[in-house]
């Protein structure tokens, strides 16, 4: 079990966490989601794993490659 | 003639002699052909890799290679000459899908497929006679560098290199694919980036020396997949097209590539029965665009629906993923995709986005491919990390590309459009033709930003959302068709049929399909 990060691509502001502590996201699947630009901009992840730690809060300002969650699979 | 016993004695010594000949002949064909030995070439064999020549059996029509230079060893020093069958690099001739191409396939068993004075005459003769006769280039890569000790001194340097002055001019008369299926240094790598497509297979490595000299020269160690593996390529300098985990894989993919182009620059690209099923889901093609400004999609999606099916073939997919740039066909005929992806940062452009579209119109350019954009941006990134990126360099070199374009060009705007992307999608005069969905937006800036420009408001403000409704109005395609800066407004589900008829309207016909290759020089690798 290899432990990975999911990253904001963009700053901005975090609107809506989609996925809790122990939740599987499947590869493409998305863990929260951005407001940046006037657009909603999901955190997407590449590979399938489940959540061990998320790093922000919704309303929080995240930076363009900021980790915001933590991800084991 | 006469069976008079005379000519009967004739023709037995000349059998002999053809004997002779033939043994001596096999004799060396099989120690050439044998490369590094059996040992090092079972070693390969066990860690799942292909030789040299096998990945030429890979890549080629069966039966179509005829090599060159079989016979070429090392010339510099007189004790490398029995080591050194071929002198570690294969070339030839060989078909993919019955058309001629030209192949240099490294054989890192013998001496590291080093490069040597011998090798380097080889790899010249495939280039002169691959421009000069039309024939794509391929390099299958993987070599430890300049051979040692022959480079050494200044004797090494005046004898070895620099005699060909136009050893690194890229006119791009050909097509150059390359694959790096192993430790790729020096010359190996310089042939990659200067290729048209480069695809890295898992393991190998691209790097201008190795991570042995790297550590020696910065006092550190360094990793070989963190100095140039296909990570770094594929996602952070954007050199790999595409990466592949076999050599097959890769092998696979040059072939794909080359299915789209044509074999050099003064004929259109070759064409295709389209497939059944192409423009199938068009009907509902709407349906893959949010009802909601401000939701992102996968354009991807799009795009595969409007062309044939399958024909999808996207280059540098993890390198500035705001763009898509694909190679793909449109009723059988090849066409070029540039389009925004708002899935990734809502679709604002970067500066790696500009460096990955410009890359690709030198090469729709200069292999006579018509280019169609479609169109979603809010704009270019901005901010402080884009300043020092050079974005303004960035924005205007695709810029300038853009406008030296000549083959068609064919905008089509999905939604957003504003500021200067607008121009370097497309918009104006920067198309031949522009065509809007009427879900199109197009403005200088977004209207949300512009209320509070223009009339300092901000949102929950009285009158915000009357000056907003007002700016959003006017961001509609029909003012800007009724101006004909938009020359069309389509319904998204004929769309595909739109651009079969615009590209067929647009055909370089008094040249035969071919453009000017003002890009044929642009340097693509940064």
């Amino acid at each position: 079990m290899a432990r990975f990060e999911a990253k904001s691509e963009v700053m901005g502001v975090v609107s809506k966490i989609e996925s809790k502590v122990g939740d599987r996201v499947d590869a493409g699947g998305t863990v929260m989601v951005i407001e940046s630009m006037k657009m909603q901009i999901p955190v997407l992840i590449e590979d399938s794993g489940s959540v061990r730690q998320i790093l922000v809060a919704e309303g929080d300002t995240v930076s363009e490659g900021q980790v915001v969650a933590v991800l084991e699979g | 003639m006469p069976n008079d016993g005379k000519s009967t004695s004739v023709t037995e010594a000349g059998g002999a002699r053809r004997a002779r000949l033939s043994r001596e002949f096999e004799a060396r064909r099989s120690k050439a052909m044998a490369m590094g030995g059996p040992e090092r070439l079972e070693r390969r064999r066990q860690k799942g890799l292909l030789d040299a020549r096998a990945r030429l059996g890979v890549l080629l029509d069966p039966d179509t290679f005829i090599e060159s230079g079989l016979f070429g060893t090392s010339a510099s020093r007189i004790e490398d000459k029995e080591r050194s069958p071929t002198d570690g690099k294969i070339a030839g001739f060989g078909r993919i899908d019955g058309r001629e191409v030209a192949v240099v396939s490294n054989d890192f068993t013998t001496m590291g497929a080093s490069s040597s004075a011998t090798n380097g005459r080889k790899i010249a003769h495939m280039k002169r006679v691959a421009t000069s006769r039309g024939l794509p280039l391929i390099f299958l890569g993987e070599s430890s560098g300049a051979r040692m000790p022959d480079h050494m001194g200044s004797r090494g340097m005046g004898t070895l290199l620099g005699n060909d002055p136009t050893q690194y001019v890229r006119l791009r008369e050909t097509p150059w694919a390359s694959a790096t299926l192993g430790l790729s240094y020096g010359s190996s790598s310089w042939y990659a980036v200067l290729s048209d497509f480069c695809v890295i297979r898992k393991g190998a490595v691209l790097a201008v020396s190795s991570s042995l000299l790297a550590s020696l020269a910065i006092g550190e160690a360094v990793d070989p997949e963190e100095l140039g593996g296909w990570k770094v390529h594929a996602e952070t300098t954007g050199f790999a097209d595409a990466v592949a985990d076999t050599d097959e894989e890769a092998l696979a993919a040059i072939r794909t590539f080359l299915s789209y182009m044509p074999a050099h620059c003064s004929e259109p690209p070759p064409e295709r029965v389209v497939p059944a099923g192409s423009g199938d889901g068009m009907r509902d093609i709407i349906d893959l665009l949010p009802e909601q400004r401000t939701q992102v999609y996968d354009v991807r999606r799009i795009i595969r629906t409007v062309v044939d099916k399958d024909s999808l073939f996207e280059l540098k997919p993890r390198f500035g993923k705001v763009a898509v740039t694909a190679l793909s066909r449109i009723a059988g005929r090849t066409v070029g995709i540039v389009a925004n992806n708002p899935l990734v940062k809502g679709g604002a452009l970067d500066t790696d986005a500009c460096e990955k579209i410009t890359s690709f119109l030198v090469l729709c350019d200069s292999f006579n491919i018509s280019i169609v954009l479609f169109v979603d941006t809010p704009g270019f990134a901005i901010g402080t990390d884009a300043e020092r990126r050079r974005a303004p360099g960035k924005i205007m070199n695709f810029m300038h590309a853009l406008q030296l374009v000549t083959m068609p060009r064919i905008s089509v705007i999905l939604r957003k459009s504003y500021g200067q992307a607008y121009l370097n999608m497309g918009g104006g005069r920067n198309s031949d033709e522009v065509a809007a969905w009427p879900t199109a937006e197009v403005s200088f800036m977004d209207p949300t930003f512009a209320v509070k420009v223009v009339h300092g408001l901000s949102p929950g403000e009285p009158g915000f959302n009357e000056a907003l409704a007002g700016m959003q109005r006017e961001s509609e395609p029909w003012d800007m068709a009724g101006v004909y800066a938009a020359q069309s407004v389509i319904e998204p589900h004929t769309t595909r049929d739109y651009l079969i008829r615009m590209l067929e309207v647009h055909r370089l016909r008094m040249t035969g399909g071919v453009g000017q290759h003002l890009l044929r020089s642009w340097p693509t690798s940064y």
